[in-house]
């Protein structure tokens, strides 16, 4: 799958760390889902869509399969 | 659920591995010159306590970790106890054939073999999900 959480972080200039604070996440998985190594579960797409106040599909594309 | 942070986790395995190491030193070379039973069992399950602790934190490590951290945790245990599973059935169906000799003092490294598969499979799992592989 993928997405722009990298880009959408850059925008408010925050540090991965920053953004894994804010989600209650570890510094890995947000490293791990914004290089496309792990794809976040619903609960968690959804907490990403609504701290960038975005939708899911905006944020996440289907890749190749 | 707040998260159990790891230097939360770390210092407080260092801490029960600590009084393990002190309780092996202190308690444990009188259970072999103890005549009574029950003072057998305490002291044996005195020194284990702080095994048992680490194996509660370790447990709650997990279940205060996001998603991604559960899924490397849980793949890494599943790996250490398919193997070690599958070595004790092998170790057991040999020893029964009498191909092998071992007493029951062998089981006291199932749990070390086991946490040191978990951490093994943990760093691996780690680094491929892009993180620094820390346990």
């Amino acid at each position: 799958m993928k997405n722009r959480v990298r880009e959408l972080r850059e925008g408010p200039g925050w540090s991965q760390g920053d953004l894994a604070e804010k989600l209650d996440v570890s510094r890995q998985t947000v490293n791990a889902i914004e290089t496309g190594k792990y794809d976040p579960s619903l609960p968690l797409a959804f907490r990403i869509a609504k701290l960038f106040r975005q939708s899911i599909e905006s944020i996440f594309a289907p890749g190749k399969e | 659920m707040s998260r159990y942070t790891e230097k939360r986790y770390r210092t407080h395995v260092l801490v029960a591995m600590a009084v393990y190491m002190l309780l092996m030193f202190l308690a444990w070379p009188y259970v072999r010159h103890v005549s009574s039973l029950p003072w057998k069992i305490a002291l044996t399950l005195v020194v284990v306590l702080p095994v048992v602790i680490v194996i509660w934190l370790m447990a709650k490590r997990v279940m205060h970790s996001d998603e991604l951290e559960q899924r490397l945790h849980l793949t890494a245990l599943s790996v250490a106890t398919g193997v070690v599973c599958a070595a004790s059935l092998i170790g057991g169906f040999l020893c029964a054939a009498g191909v092998l000799a071992l007493d029951g003092d062998v089981l006291i490294w199932v749990a070390p073999v086991l946490s040191l598969l978990y951490g093994a499979t943990h760093l691996w799992l780690g680094r491929r999900y892009g993180g620094t592989g820390c346990l």
